[in-house]
């Protein structure tokens, strides 16, 4: 190894990332975008659902009860109508998502103790979200109910209404959330959302990177020249390395102060564990240099592999635990699971070294592995 | 002092050598069986058309690219195993081809060259000293800082060649150094090279698809679809063939060509002339053949002219019967009907320009170009990539909007190009405008799709369009299954599927290889000839602009000339005087001599010099008697080709625009 050469290599690939836009936008501006774009995209909560409503009874008791839909921070009331065919209307062109109707009667039957059906209508096409509208709608009448009963008890047995309400629900759940006492959805996706950009953005800088050079012919230079196949490979990968570290910690920064994630674990421990997981994958996008030649082609696989892996295999989007034993299995033989265990432990449960050293040990082996199996794949001869 | 026993020396040993090297891709064979050896200082050339398999060789050759059977030693080593090429890639420097493409666009000048260095752990002392020298050398010292990305085509390519060289290797490699690059810096490039090859004993093994620079090469191998046609010395070359080289004047030329080609296989329109070669006869009763054949017509002229190594390949070629057969026979039996030729002088102007100007941003790309081309002639817009050319024939088709300047086809503003004028003009891009995937026929009948022609009509036209371009077997074919010069000739049909009464072809003929070439000249001579089409294009082969009738020069976005062949040669002639070129032994001391004695502008041109003279008859003899002790073996007056008056005129103006600034300066 002669140290000379690694550098000049890795000199001419930084003055390149910082001289030419369109790689400067892709190494520094793509992973701050894409955070943002997902954290948003992956946390908004239903609320401002547009709701109408039929009353077909017009009476107290049927307002009091729309009021409980119009009133509610869930849906934004656009009116009421007049039919049910008006109302399929307006959930064709969009312009509402739900319509409850009330029946003829509602008042006269509620009074004199029968049941009445309150019919909803949902925008089956609006599939995303279907069940959380469906539920705020069960919760609300679920309310009605109890109360409507508590008011019946109170009238009929002279009871106060707290006792009223502990007779007609005895067991009662109490939740609490740990790690994440509030449920914002944000304190877990960001963090996870960190392993996922450094996983489709560091492979695609290191491929593209030397697929470029093959297209362009650059390559040659290195072919013809009397740098050594690790040498090349070091001075290659230093400086994307530390382009991907870079990005790693402004992500950091964006979760903590931005999206306002705590980080109660050791962080060191948390930037040694990205460290290896950024050169990891570095070397993931050396591989698939070494099987393409073209930058489109280069693009096209990184970004598949990198949404395989996240969406299928690192228990981001599906718990580990709750996959399928050929699923777990794959997914303990990828790097990206170990690293989405460290990012929760670390991010969430407070934990370090003490909690972690497993998955640490397992991605220090996956670096070494991909390093080897580059540096064995890396021809200083072209087949074409 | 020790030239002697050095080229004794080299006589034995071969630097590389080659033996039976076979390549392929997937199972496509693209060198199959070659046979070459360099010797030590020599300049070697490998010349061919593109996929012949030159830069497979190279590559190989170089240690950078595997091969499927075969022996390539270098230095002695024998490449079998990529850790044996590691040995001897510190002796060596390799360009791959394309124009500065092994460069970095986003480093400067400077910053480039030391990174070929310090990545051969160029000594920083040693790197300063042949750092300075090379870009004195080049004369790109002023652009140092410059990022590579913003050099012209020719500074490209000096700075690609200081950067192969800045180690100092022994044998250099470089692939097509001169594609796509003004004849200027083609010239300049090749004074370089020589120099440095000279002073540092470095041997050179060089490829390039011109045939006119295998002159330059002290050893030469023709390659043709991955086998080795001919080598040897380049007079040689040309000598293997025995025959005669003529040119005929007439007034008939149509009828001329058709009687002739009854007799000779190689017959070609060349502008006014016809060019054919007479296989195994002398001089004299080759021109006594010819005059008995043509008696019935009235000859202006016929002479004998050197042949050169294109006429050499192309007989090659066709007594080895190498050109594919049927791509050979199809274009006689479609059998272009001279007879019918119409001498057409009209008057009528079909092209016209004024002072047609084009910016890109700060960057003006065309510069008040005018030009005038009649109906039923060919004209050729000459210039380096980035002169501007591609951006007329834009301009002139109605892709693109004029910044400034007018210009009509037929007539009409080029402004306001409507549907009837587009239906007659017909244009054939830089890059192939076909689709690979679809057959020939397919390929046509989309064409005549495109300018809404009829059922009828439109397999009329296929018809028409294969027996022009003589595939009429190949119909069924897939395009990409296709000989290179075959598809162009499609595409050219296609171009022509509407029957446009103006033809614009930008760069038809790149990379096709000379055979190709001259069938694809016939089918333009018959076009605008006997259909009376008119024709603008675009080429950077100097040896084709010969065939045009009328030439337009383009540098910097300016024409900056505008005249027949044959006006801008006599122009540069009375100018410059002609060309004389002399073979000598030592040709170093021979230089020398001829600058003390005032001959300041003579080159090495391959193994002999080169000088312009305005009195060459006395010139001749003063050389002879001046350089007495240098056994000068022979000092002759040649032809100035195209080449010559292209680099004299843009260097004429180069030192215009030098002068203009020094003035300035004051």
């Amino acid at each position: 190894m002669n140290l000379q050469r690694i550098l000049v290599v890795a000199q001419k690939e930084a003055r390149e990332i910082l001289r030419d836009r369109i790689y400067f936008a892709l190494a520094f501006l793509l992973p701050v975008v894409l955070m943002l774009v997902f954290g948003y995209g992956m946390t908004q909560e239903v609320q401002n659902v547009p709701i109408a409503i039929i009353d077909h009874d017009r009476s107290a008791l049927s307002r009091d009860y729309a009021h409980r839909f119009i009133d509610s921070r869930y849906f934004e009331f656009k009116g009421y109508v007049n039919s049910v065919k008006s109302a399929e209307l307006l959930l064709l062109d969009g312009k509402v998502r739900a319509v409850i109707v009330l029946p003829e009667y509602f008042q006269e039957r509620l009074v004199s103790g029968l049941p009445v059906d309150i019919q909803t209508l949902l925008d089956g096409t609006f599939t995303f979200r279907l069940r959380t509208i469906d539920g705020y709608i069960q919760a609300i009448n679920g309310a009605a109910n109890a109360e409507t009963q508590a008011r019946y008890l109170v009238r009929r047995a002279g009871l106060s209404s707290s006792r009223a309400q502990t007779l007609l629900q005895p067991l009662q759940v109490q939740t609490r959330y740990l790690y994440n006492q509030e449920l914002r959805e944000i304190w877990s996706v960001a963090p996870a959302l960190i392993m996922f950009i450094l996983t489709l953005t560091s492979p695609l800088l290191m491929a593209l990177s030397v697929v470029r050079e093959k297209e362009t012919g650059t390559i040659y230079n290195i072919y013809s020249s009397t740098i050594t196949r690790g040498e090349y490979l070091a001075g290659k990968l230093l400086p994307n390395v530390v382009v991907s570290f870079i990005n790693g910690m402004v992500l950091i920064l964006l979760t903590v102060f931005y999206f306002g994630a705590p980080l109660k674990g050791d962080v060191v421990f948390f930037l040694v564990a990205m460290f290896i997981y950024v050169i990891w994958a570095t070397s993931l996008g050396l591989l698939i240099s070494v099987i393409v030649k073209t930058q489109i082609a280069a693009i096209l696989i990184t970004v598949i592999l990198a949404m395989v892996l996240v969406m299928q295999f690192s228990g981001m989007m599906i718990p580990v635990s709750s996959m399928s034993d050929t699923n777990n299995m794959i997914a303990h033989s990828m790097a990206p699971m170990h690293f989405n265990n460290i990012v929760t432990q670390t991010f969430l449960k407070g934990g370090g070294l003490i909690s972690s050293w497993r998955d640490l040990v397992t991605l220090i082996g996956f670096m070494f592995g991909f390093l080897a199996l580059g540096y064995l794949l890396f021809h200083k001869q072209s087949k074409s | 002092m020790g030239q002697a026993s050095l080229v004794s020396d080299s006589s034995r040993h071969s630097i590389v050598e080659v033996s039976e090297f076979r390549k392929s891709y997937r199972k496509q064979l693209a060198v199959d069986g070659v046979n070459i050896a360099v010797r030590r200082g020599e300049l070697y050339g490998l010349l061919g058309p593109d996929g012949a398999g030159k830069s497979s060789l190279m590559k190989a050759i170089a240690g950078v690219m595997t091969f499927d059977s075969g022996n390539i030693d270098v230095f002695g080593t024998r490449l079998n195993s990529e850790a044996a090429s590691e040995t001897i890639k510190d002796l060596i420097g390799f360009m791959p081809q394309g124009l500065g493409l092994n460069l970095y666009p986003d480093l400067s000048v400077e910053e480039n060259i030391n990174f070929f260095a310090r990545l051969r752990l160029v000594d920083e002392q040693e790197l300063l000293e042949r750092k300075q020298r090379l870009l004195a050398m080049t004369r790109l010292e002023k652009f140092r800082q410059r990022p590579m990305k913003q050099l012209s085509g020719g500074m490209k390519q000096k700075l690609g060649l200081i950067c192969t060289l800045i180690h100092q290797p022994k044998l250099l490699i470089l692939d097509e150094p001169t594609t796509g690059v003004d004849p200027v810096s083609r010239r300049d490039f090749w004074t370089i090279l020589a120099t440095l090859l000279h002073e540092q004993q470095i041997t050179a093994l060089v490829t390039t698809a011109y045939m006119d620079e295998a002159s330059r090469f002290h050893h030469v191998s023709l390659m043709y679809a991955g086998q080795i046609l001919a080598e040897g010395k380049p007079d040689q070359i040309c000598a293997m063939i025995p025959g005669t080289t003529l040119m005929v004047q007439t007034d008939e030329q149509a009828k001329a060509i058709q009687l002739l080609r009854q007799h000779f296989s190689q017959v070609q329109p060349d502008g006014k002339w016809i060019r054919l070669f007479v296989d195994d006869m002398d001089a004299d009763t080759a021109i006594d053949r010819v005059r008995t054949l043509l008696s019935a017509l009235k000859l202006e002229a016929v002479q004998k002219v050197d042949t050169e190594l294109e006429d050499a390949f192309v007989g090659l070629l066709k007594r080895q019967a190498l050109a594919t057969v049927k791509d050979d026979a199809k274009v006689e039996s479609a059998d272009l009907n001279f007879a019918e030729l119409i001498a057409r002088n009209s008057d009528f102007v079909a092209i016209e320009t004024c002072e047609l100007t084009k910016d890109f941003g700060e960057f003006r790309a065309v510069d008040s170009v005018s030009l005038r081309v009649q109906e039923g002639k060919i004209f050729g817009l000459l210039g380096a990539n980035g002169a501007g050319k591609t951006t007329v024939i834009k301009i002139l088709t109605g892709i693109m909007p004029p910044t400034k300047g007018s210009g009509s086809i037929a007539g009409a503003d080029i402004a306001r190009l409507g549907p009837s004028i587009k239906q007659r003009i017909g244009y054939m891009s830089q890059q192939f405008s076909l689709y690979m995937d679809l057959t020939v026929i397919e390929n046509i009948m989309l064409y005549a799709g495109i300018y809404g022609l009829r059922a009828k009509e439109a397999r009329e036209r296929c018809h028409w369009i294969g027996e022009m371009a003589g595939l009429s077997g190949d119909i069924r074919e897939r395009t990409s299954n296709l000989p290179v010069g075959m598809r162009q000739r499609l595409a050219l049909g296609c171009a022509l599927v509407h029957r446009p009464r103006v033809l614009f072809l930008d760069e038809p003929t790149s990379g096709i290889d000379p055979v190709g070439r001259q069938h694809f000249w016939e089918l333009l001579f018959e076009l605008s000839r006997s259909e009376g089409v008119t024709i603008l294009l675009t080429t950077h082969y100097m040896s084709e602009a010969e065939h045009c009738d009328h030439l337009g020069l383009m540098h910097a976005g300016k024409l900056v000339a505008d005249a027949s062949p044959e006006a801008l040669k006599r122009e540069v002639e009375n100018e410059a005087g002609q060309l004389l070129e002399i073979a000598v032994s030592d040709a170093d001391s021979a230089i020398q001599r001829l600058t003390e004695i005032g001959f300041k502008n003579s080159e090495m041109y391959g193994q002999h010099i080169h000088l312009m003279s305005k009195t060459p008859q006395q010139d001749a003899y003063r050389i002879r008697e001046e350089l007495n002790g240098l056994q000068v073996s022979s000092v002759r007056i040649l032809d100035l080709s195209m080449d010559d008056v292209f680099v004299y005129k843009i260097r004429a103006l180069e030192r215009l625009a030098d002068t203009g600034l020094k003035r300035m300066d004051r």
